[in-house]
């Protein structure tokens, strides 16, 4: 009988245990040889993979102010979008359902279609957005958007923010629907403005649906990938490479698998920050 | 704007209300002004953010000179639908069906695990089912490419690369966490009544689980469906590593491929995503209720 549950969680944890969590202890593991993927022989360095990316490895910093530069267009961009959106499509008017989904819709694209869509859109000749510059009179403005080292990456982050906004804007909407509309009414016969209602009544009581969202974005937006390797490829000169795609580089082109895994330690550190407030809000109501 | 979308709301319905007196009807032509702008100002708000999938449909429909020519932004001068037959004949039909094979397979067997976990993890008195429940939770923060090399290693000794099947397992590894998530979230709302009844009926676990539990949680079952099936149906990175052959790539994969071999040719690659993204769109328009309703229970 006791045993019972272990037969339950057994196929999910054992798939997951072989599938994830070994492997990722074996990363932190292969993160300290030097090994080129086939050699028989790993030869242990300790910590040299990782001081080697922080003193001699310059495309390992563009990673990570590129990383830092999305990470911090992910938590304000796409979260005030989805909040606003959420905001205004919370009431029930004809056609919200509507806009509900085309503001949602670019969410479920696969960040691999995405990439290809907005590539055309930032297509030097035939794209909109130099098309549309043009139209304006603003040619000055035209850039060869992703081909251009200085700005590369921030296209790439617009792409990836429009993937982005609806997940926010869901959660919030479903933590729109948990306030009462009695609090609203209490405030507005006590002479609150729309301001003061926003600020005293729905922010607060968005709290945990905030924290949530901006957990999840940070997460979300250190797994970012796709959308750099369909776009950019981590080009123009190593310009958009982030730890992620760097990574990939490393391990599966130079065949320096231990710098590989020391960067995916890296790039497992760092969500820990944002994930650890998030697990415990999700254990603390047992 | 949250004021002005629920003046919008009242408003439109108060032609309709016999209650409202004639002095507030007199209001009315200032009152839908406010209301048209409100809903000018969201359509153009909902045109500009769908220009890229507009682009994209235009891009499909016209015939590659037109687009050398006008760009994409433009209607097509006439309707190109040998698009999608040239795209589906070169690749993109066999990837589709990967794609197919790989989520249909995927998604079943993943609920019943994640489902079956959760249920142990909510309603079987299981002492260890916080430490365990975090233990899966890690899942969630861990970035694929901290699996990758030891994957590869894996999948070499267990000669899965370049299969379906080993792709399938991995998809079913990773989807673990999320699964559990959602399944438990629901479980927890179930009440402890229910199951104890049974079980004072002499019920076995088993049987509670197929006969009560899951169909009582078939609201998270259908969402967690949906979402997990469109995440397979998305994924990119996995599939990059372990598939090696073109016959078995699935679309994300074939359709990035696809555009570095015919790069020019936007009409096709357009069509081709458009291919892509038709089976999601159309499982988002039908079931659009259940995004909101397991994102709900992933929080909860």
């Amino acid at each position: 009988m006791r045993f019972l549950p272990w037969i339950f969680l057994a196929p999910a944890l054992v798939i997951y245990s072989v599938v994830v969590v070994y492997p990722m202890l074996y990363s932190a593991y292969l993160s300290f040889f030097r090994w080129d993927g086939v050699a028989p022989k790993k030869i242990f360095v300790g910590f040299q993979n990782y001081v080697v990316l922080l003193t001699h490895n310059d495309v390992f910093w563009i990673a990570l102010k590129n990383n830092a530069i999305w990470l911090a267009a992910a938590l304000l961009v796409p979260t005030s979008i989805g909040l606003g959106s959420a905001l205004v499509l919370n009431s029930r008017f004809r056609g919200s359902h509507i806009f509900r989904s085309i503001f949602y819709f670019p969410a479920v694209l696969s960040l691999a279609v995405v990439g290809l869509i907005w590539t055309w859109i930032y297509h030097p000749d035939l794209g909109l957005a130099n098309q549309l510059l043009d139209a304006l009179h603003f040619k000055f403005l035209e850039r060869h958007w992703l081909s251009d080292p200085q700005i590369a990456i921030y296209p790439v982050i617009l792409a990836a923010t429009w993937n982005a906004v609806g997940l926010p804007m869901l959660l919030f909407l479903a933590g729109l629907q948990t306030i009462p509309s009695e609090l609203h009414e209490a405030a507005k016969v006590e002479g609150a403005g729309q301001l003061q209602r926003f600020w005293y009544v729905t922010f607060p009581l968005l709290r945990e649906t905030t924290l949530i969202v901006l957990a999840i974005t940070s997460i979300n937006a250190l797994k970012a990938y796709d959308i750099v390797y369909a776009m950019t490829n981590g080009g123009p000169a190593n310009r958009t490479q982030l730890l992620s795609t760097w990574m990939y580089f490393l391990t599966y082109n130079y065949h320096e698998v231990g710098l590989g895994t020391a960067i995916a330690v890296v790039l497992f550190s760092l969500p820990l920050i944002f994930a650890i407030p998030y697990i415990r809000l999700m254990t603390r109501k047992i | 704007m949250s004021q002005m979308s629920t003046d919008a709301m009242s408003q439109s319905r108060e032609p309709r209300d016999p209650r409202k007196s004639a002095s507030q009807a007199r209001r009315a032509p200032q009152i839908s002004a406010k209301v048209a702008i409100f809903y000018t100002a969201l359509i153009v708000a909902a045109l500009i953010w769908l220009t890229p999938v507009i682009t994209l449909v235009l891009t499909a429909l016209k015939d590659a000179g037109d687009f050398a020519v006008n760009g994409a932004f433009s209607l097509p001068k006439s309707i190109r639908w040998a698009n999608f037959s040239e795209a589906w004949q070169t690749g993109v039909g066999n990837y589709f069906w990967n794609s197919v094979i790989v989520t249909g397979i995927k998604v079943p067997i993943g609920i019943l695990i994640e489902a079956m976990a959760a249920f142990a993890l909510t309603h079987m008195h299981f002492r260890w089912a916080n430490k365990v429940f975090v233990y899966v939770l890690v899942g969630l923060i861990v970035p694929m490419q901290m699996t990758l090399v030891p994957l590869t290693l894996l999948m070499n000794a267990l000669n899965l690369i370049d299969t379906l099947t080993g792709l399938i397992i991995l998809y079913i590894g990773f989807g673990v966490p999320f699964g559990v998530l959602v399944m438990r979230g629901y479980f927890r709302t179930l009440p402890p009544a229910i199951i104890e009844a049974a079980r004072i009926d002499g019920c076995s676990w088993l049987k509670i689980f197929y006969r009560i539990a899951l169909p009582l949680a078939l609201p998270a079952v259908v969402s967690l469906c949906i979402l997990d099936g469109v995440a397979t149906w998305n994924e990119f990175i996995l599939a990059q590593i372990f598939l090696r052959s073109d016959e078995l790539r699935t679309l994300p994969l074939g359709l990035v491929q696809f555009s570095t071999q015919f790069s020019t040719q936007y009409d096709q690659l357009a069509a081709a995503v458009l291919i892509s993204v038709a089976p999601v769109m159309l499982v988002f328009l039908l079931f659009q209720r259940y995004f909101v309703a397991g994102m709900g229970g992933a929080v909860k």
